[in-house]
């Protein structure tokens, strides 16, 4: 199976390069290595999960890439440019677990938010949003503010309104942690049909195995705490995906006790600390 | 019976005992205390009598005035101080305090919630600043001002900027960080963050101290007139108190209500268009 798009893979242009990366907080005096000599790239057009148990240091290296972090050590680079903290990068967008659409924006104006404020004209900016819209099934609820939808809802006005602006990188923490099963698999197949349209370079972070295997190229499994990358798997299955039917094939269900044995040792040794 | 049965039972109740307490004090002195002698509270009835007159809506001989005849417009210029220009010169002052002092204290507020910097540098002055009981500089204000409108505006600009301050600091410490890092990641400067994510995160606050802020900006500017002014309801009440008038001094006390609840009431109706996404937060919480 990984045979010639994978050699092909390997030719492609590295998008995101983690080289050496390290965290460590002060907590109380104490010192808590959340994250420790981390290193991985991503290319142009991947999709890759970060997989690993709570507190494996998944959303801290994330959010380092994403500018919203300081890095203790290592080096970063996003298009060959090291990342600067605090200094958002262009063409990176983010989506995050916890619910951040503004609660005072409609719908429509959240996800036209972006827009807004690179001083698109208003007229472009309403096609636009009004595409997005149709494109996650949210018409109708262009005018509700967020409060009167349900989380499956939000989370895909979020997602449009990370992708409005056309980011070529998403960064992606657990977003649909929040989400019953049924609304999961719902937002798999919107992601993938988006990405598989769109080819984005994703880096998504996810405790949820299934999640991994359904929507990534490659899944980085992190060790618990202090997070290191324990291994990497290829995820070779056939393009474009099925979500639900996908879940019911051997090699799926091969894969996923693969990576599920090492992925409970981690578990185990999480709980551990 | 319906919340607003029950209300007119309670006004009419009080208007009564109001209008004929004072009556039984001939026969029962021990059930009538004596604050209720008319010279002190006077009456609705000659309350409303007064209204008419000093409104220059019944003259002084009982009939009501014509409005064709020009009565009117004798009757108010016979008073630099009649009630509709008293009225008026109040509510311009308190209104004009009131705006200054919201749009201040809101930016003061927003300047030192963003900044940690600036805000721990200035904390003990606005600790200082704020004990101080404001009404306490009434009396300098209008030294430094004089007895026109410059003085009442300024006293009532200093009771409303501190209410509104606090207000505006608290909020916009307290917006959620997560909002502030979707709009970063979104592209949004320090400016377009504070516009598009602090301010609106702060308005729930602020306009917490806006119906306080006009009663603010109202006692500011009686304080003011009482001190010293040629205009305003404050100067009417202190007038009809040096003739021994309690009819004339209740009827500013009225309008004083009516002015305070008409301007309460155009904030309220601000705040439901503005904070109306709040509206449907708050039901679906609940
Ligand atoms: N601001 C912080 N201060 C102190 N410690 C922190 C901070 N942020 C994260 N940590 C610690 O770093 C470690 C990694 O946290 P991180 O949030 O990256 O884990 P995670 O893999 O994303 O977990 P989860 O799946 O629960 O989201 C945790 O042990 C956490 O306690
Ligand atoms: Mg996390």
């Amino acid at each position: 199976m990984a045979n010639g798009s994978a050699q092909f893979a390997m030719t492609r242009l590295s998008r995101v390069d983690v080289e050496g990366l390290g965290k460590s907080f002060q907590l109380g005096g104490r010192r808590i290595e959340a994250v420790k000599d981390v290193s991985f790239q991503v290319r142009d057009g991947e999709f890759v999960s970060l997989l690993g148990p709570s507190g494996s240091g998944k959303s801290t290296v994330l959010n380092i890439i994403a500018t919203l972090l300081p890095m203790s050590t290592g080096r970063v680079e996003v298009d060959g440019q090291p990342i600067i903290s605090g200094k958002t990068t262009p063409n990176v967008g983010y989506v995050f677990q916890r619910d951040t659409l503004f609660p005072w924006r409609t719908v429509a104006k959240n996800i036209g938010y972006a827009l807004e404020l690179s001083g698109m004209p208003t007229a472009e900016r309403r096609e636009r949003v009004a595409a997005a819209i149709e494109r996650v099934g949210l018409r109708g609820f262009e005018d509700a503010y967020p409060a009167l939808l349900s989380g499956g809802m939000r989370q895909r006005a979020s997602l449009m309104r990370t992708l409005v602006k056309e980011p070529q990188i998403l960064l992606m923490d657990e977003p649909f942690g929040a989400l019953d099963t049924h609304t999961k698999l719902d937002m798999h197949d919107v992601l993938l049909k988006i990405w598989e349209r769109e080819k984005q370079t994703v880096l998504f972070v996810t405790h949820d195995l299934g999640e991994a295997l359904t929507l990534s190229d490659r899944i980085i499994l992190f060790s618990a705490r202090p997070g290191q990358i324990k291994e990497t798997f290829e995820v070779p299955f056939a393009r474009p995906r099925d979500g639900v039917a996908l879940r019911e094939t051997a090699e799926y269900a091969e894969l996923f006790s693969h990576i599920w044995h090492s992925l409970g040792e981690e578990f185990i040794k999480g709980r551990a600390t | 019976m319906p919340t607003l049965g029950w209300q007119a039972v309670i006004v009419l109740a009080f208007l009564s005992i109001w209008q004929w307490g004072w009556s039984l004090h001939a026969f029962a002195p021990w059930a009538v205390p004596d604050l209720f002698d008319p010279y002190f509270v006077s009456k609705p009835s000659e309350i409303w009598s007064t209204f008419l007159q000093l409104g220059c809506l019944r003259t002084d001989e009982g009939h009501y005035v014509s409005w064709t005849s020009g009565e009117f417009g004798q009757c108010l210029a016979r008073s630099d101080n009649n009630l509709w220009l008293a009225i008026g010169v109040t509510m311009r002052n308190t209104v004009l305090g009131f705006v200054t002092g919201v749009a201040s204290g809101f930016v003061a507020g927003l300047i030192l919630g963003r900044s940690r910097r600036l805000s721990t540098i200035f904390n003990p002055f606005v600790v200082a600043l704020n004990s101080i009981p404001r009404i306490a500089l009434a009396p300098v204000i209008i030294l430094a001002f004089g007895i026109g409108d410059a003085s009442k505006v300024v006293t009532s600009w200093i009771v409303v900027v501190f209410l509104v301050f606090f207000n505006t600091y608290e909020g916009a410490r307290s917006v959620n960080t997560d909002h502030i890092n979707a709009a970063r990641l979104l592209g949004a400067s320090e400016w377009q963050v504070t516009r598009t994510v602090v301010m609106p995160s702060a308005m729930a606050w602020v306009f917490a101290s806006l119906s306080p802020a006009v009663s603010f900006a109202l006692i500011g500017v009686i304080v003011g007139e009482f001190i010293g002014a040629e205009h305003g309801i404050g100067r009417l009440i202190i007038e009809s108190e040096a003739r021994g008038e309690a009819a004339g001094m209740m009827v500013a006390v009225f309008v004083l209500m009516i002015v305070g609840t008409v301007l309460t009431a155009g904030i309220r109706r601000l705040q439901s268009y503005l904070l109306r996404w709040q509206d449907q937060h708050q039901a679906d919480a609940t």
